[in-house]
């Protein structure tokens, strides 16, 4: 069954300054599976993630050629709605950063700041949201104690949580476990496993074995060009391109 | 390790150690002067007494003492026929006075009529100081005759004709409450303002040539001696209070607007350096989750910088109680027992400059305010420590 696509790139160019972190880059990404971005550092897969709910914005010296396409509709044309376009795609990065608040207020901060006002409807988004991070269980006698007490990996997954609670369409993941232990980071890939059933998800790894176990479709990037897209485990059996080939393999990068 | 490197590390060693024995020494020498000289003086009735003593003269409306036999032990000698006991002692400026120690409650001179205003009843309180008892049969006991030449005196006597007495005086109540009321009054003024601004300039303004010349002159200021900051004072806020009809002269409103232009360099540039410290992965995680930028200042940044918010206000008072040159020109040098926020008086800082510059100095008196600007500041350093470990404790669970 052919998926819809959530986003559609069409010619994204991005500059920092006078140099381009990426040159050119058409893509698709369909909705409802785990789409994973894998390449060396530098290659520019976090700032095309970036640019897909515009955090690319708060770097002044970052210009943006090229559209982004959310529902066939154009992310960087005047006077999108930037709030909006964060509502629904949502982003958990690198580094585990609750917010040195109690858990409870960490899963509350979005819906509060879009004015749900309602305390039991926010308890109710709370809830679902750490029900869904599968860390309900682990923290529910406790939702009121600071978040900065949890283990990295409990962090984490709160950090999913906490976009959860916006109700996203999307899920933006900037290399989510590069700074768990194994154990942690097995618990996170069966989460997002479970999580593409109704969120479209992007992730950004350095680890193939990651890229290979859960995704759905890889895209490679190298030098800031998007070198080739694909179904998951054809691009890990029969890779097209000579450089996929050699970095996937193992002989640079 | 090479022995050349033994002997370095070993000098280096010894100038550090040096170096830290030197401060602690100086500190602690400081310390002891202030503590040695002023110590004496700190009682209860200097934080609460008059710095301006009142004389009074008056006559006991009776002789005798119904019941005042007393069998305690007091200090100094006691008149069983006016039921008081006076003692050799030093007032605040530390010259010999004869003071009350005891007063009996049936004792005549509880009620006297006042010399000056005979319809007024006036009485003797226990720490006032008796400086003559005049007499119709014998010749006045004064000051220089000690206590017990005046209790003797009084005890042969059929008849006082006239006593002459005073509050003790030299107490700092006056200047304590208006360097309180200056540190309410100036904090009200700069920390809104001196926040705002360090959030503009952490969080909204553009990083350009002019907010980079506008952050070095903030620096500046911090520089500038208080003195010019009195000059501005006298010829800026005095006049603009007088405009106002808040006052005609030296005021506190004057004082605090100076004091908190004083303040806001070190407001703004303490809580910038908080703001700047808050790590952008909160900002970030705030602004993914579709808040807005006013939200994430509000919400996210803003609470973090609380405990950093909390030193600078520290920091800020600090200066208030510790400023005097620019003082002396906007809240005058003149020592008030009732202070009113629309006329001159003096901080506790300024309290010491008046004390030594009067004839004689009064260096003792000096210490005894240092000592309680020290005491506060330490009070209020806790006082801070343990809020921001409260804050820390809410925000972070661990400390």
């Amino acid at each position: 069954m052919r998926k819809e696509n959530v986003f559609k790139i069409e010619k994204l160019t991005v500059y920092y300054g006078a140099s381009s972190a990426l040159q050119n880059v058409d893509i698709d990404i369909p909705e409802k599976s785990i789409t994973a971005l894998i390449g060396p550092s530098g290659c520019g897969k976090s700032t095309f993630l970036r640019t897909l709910n515009r955090m690319n914005d708060l770097i002044p010296e970052c210009r943006i050629t090229g559209n982004v396409l959310l529902d066939n509709e154009n992310c960087y044309k005047n006077g999108y709605d930037i709030i909006g376009l964060r509502k629904r795609v949502g982003m958990v990065f690198q580094k585990p950063n609750p917010f040195p608040m109690t858990i409870y207020d960490n899963v509350a901060y979005g819906p509060r700041c879009q004015g749900v006002k309602n305390k039991e409807q926010i308890k109710k988004i709370v809830i679902e949201a750490l029900e869904q991070a599968a860390l309900y269980d682990e923290v529910k006698d406790r939702l009121e104690t600071s978040a900065l007490a949890l283990s990295g990996g409990q962090q984490q997954r709160l950090c999913i949580a906490r976009a959860l609670a916006m109700k996203p369409e999307v899920l933006l993941m900037d290399e989510p476990t590069s700074a768990l232990d194994p154990i942690a980071t097995l618990k996170i890939e069966n989460l997002i496993e479970k999580l593409k059933e109704d969120y479209s998800i992007v992730i950004v790894t350095h680890s193939m074995q990651q890229a290979a176990r859960i995704s759905d479709y890889t895209a490679f990037f190298y030098m800031g060009e998007l070198i080739e897209y694909g179904k998951t485990d054809q691009l890990f059996s029969v890779p097209k391109h000579k450089q996929t080939e050699d970095y996937i393999t193992g002989r640079f990068g | 390790m090479g022995k050349p490197q033994k002997v370095k590390d070993i000098f280096m060693k010894t100038i550090t150690y040096l170096g830290s024995g030197f401060s602690l020494l100086f500190l602690t020498i400081t310390m002891i002067f202030i503590f040695s000289n002023g110590f004496g003086l700190i009682s209860f009735g200097l934080f609460t007494g008059d710095y301006h003593a009142k004389y009074y003269a008056g006559r006991p409306a009776s002789v005798e003492c119904e019941g005042c036999e007393v069998t305690d032990e007091l200090k100094g000698y006691y008149s069983s026929v006016y039921g008081i006991a006076l003692y050799d002692d030093f007032d605040r400026a530390g010259n010999v006075v004869i003071k009350v120690s005891y007063v009996h409650e049936n004792s005549p001179l509880l009620n006297m009529l006042d010399t000056n205003n005979p319809n007024q009843s006036i009485s003797l309180k226990v720490d006032d100081v008796v400086t003559r008892v005049a007499f119709f049969d014998q010749p006045s006991a004064l000051t220089r005759n000690g206590a017990s030449m005046m209790i003797q005196s009084m005890d042969q006597s059929t008849e006082i004709r006239e006593l002459t007495f005073s509050t003790l005086g030299g107490g700092i109540r006056g200047s304590l409450i208006t360097t309180l009321y200056l540190i309410g009054m100036s904090l009200a003024l700069a920390l809104p303002i001196g926040i705002l601004t360090a959030i503009y300039f952490s969080e909204f303004a553009p990083v350009n040539r002019l907010t980079n010349l506008l952050r070095s002159f903030i620096e500046t200021l911090t520089g500038v001696p208080s003195i010019i900051y009195g000059l501005l004072g006298i010829t800026l806020f005095i006049p603009i209070t007088v405009r106002l009809n808040l006052s005609q002269g030296a005021n506190l409103f004057a004082g605090a607007m100076t004091m908190a232009v004083i303040l806001l360099p070190v407001v703004i540039r303490t809580t910038e350096e908080t703001l700047k410290s808050i790590p952008n992965s909160y900002r970030h995680a705030s602004l993914a989750l579709g808040a807005n930028y006013t939200q994430t200042v509000k919400k996210v940044v803003l609470p973090n910088a609380l405990p950093g918010i909390m030193t600078a206000t520290f920091l800020a008072v600090g200066r208030i109680i510790g400023e005097s040159a620019a003082l002396i020109f906007v809240l005058g040098t003149a020592v008030k027992d009732t202070v009113r926020v629309n006329e001159s008086s003096t901080t506790l800082a300024v309290h010491i400059w008046t004390v030594m510059t009067d004839e004689p100095s009064n260096i003792e008196l000096a210490s005894s305010i240092a000592f309680i600007i020290l005491i506060i500041v330490l009070i209020l350093n806790i006082g801070v420590k343990y809020m921001s470990y409260l804050i820390n404790k809410k925000l972070r669970g661990v400390v």
